[in-house]
């Protein structure tokens, strides 16, 4: 359950960073309630985390899959570069939460 | 030290606060008092932005976010932490990090 919860509010933390930038081009009732909403579901999932994972995991989590998240949305939708370092750095974080998926 | 560094150390003492809240609080007064810690942790962490790149600021946040919180689950919590766990947590935020300042690389290449 745990698990589930954390990778919701990266996603919604995802949503919140996109409803942002969006808000910030674009002040208008659609794009505050993307950012606010995103943001606020974001801390409250992670809040829900927290009952279930160690504060520890929860929040290595939840850093990792919003970065890594917001990392592959602007590669494919926004032709962000797809450099080695950077596929290198995906790949650290994708073996760092499956790592602690088994571990825990 | 220039001041967006005073910034980057508030926004990251302010996180320990609210991460620490949200293990702890109870009562209504408790999550207000949470959720004010949270507002004025991105007021400073958007103020760090504006003088340094947004790269450096958001991986220095992430680390000193997983530094903590692997501390106070071992000071505060009596949280198990074992080694295999700190392990993959490091890797994790190496991760985390490279791709925060590969950021900056992108910015500069746009300017």
């Amino acid at each position: 359950m745990g698990w589930l919860f954390v990778t919701f509010a990266a996603i919604s933390e995802i949503v919140g960073v996109i409803g942002l930038k969006l808000f910030s081009t674009k002040k208008n009732l659609k794009t505050g309630a993307l950012f606010l909403g995103g943001f606020g579901m974001s801390f409250f999932l992670l809040y829900q985390a927290f009952s279930y994972l160690q504060l520890s995991i929860a929040y290595a989590v939840w850093i990792g899959i919003g970065t890594a998240g917001a990392v592959v949305i602007n590669m494919v939708f926004f032709g962000e570069s797809r450099n080695g370092s950077r596929v290198f750095s995906l790949m650290l974080i994708i073996v760092g939460v499956i790592g602690l998926k088994l571990v825990s | 030290m220039n001041r967006y560094w005073i910034y980057v150390l508030i926004t990251c003492a302010l996180e320990m606060v609210w991460v620490f809240g949200f293990s702890t609080a109870q009562s209504a007064w408790h999550w207000a008092l949470v959720i004010l810690v949270i507002i004025i942790d991105f007021y400073f962490l958007a103020k760090a932005c504006e003088g340094l790149p947004t790269g450096t600021v958001y991986a220095v946040f992430a680390g000193v976010g997983s530094i903590g919180t692997v501390l106070m689950d071992y000071f505060l919590f009596e949280g198990s932490i074992d080694l295999l766990k700190l392990f993959f947590i490091g890797v994790l935020v190496a991760g985390v990090i490279g791709l925060k300042l590969s950021d900056n690389k992108t910015e500069e290449g746009m300017q």
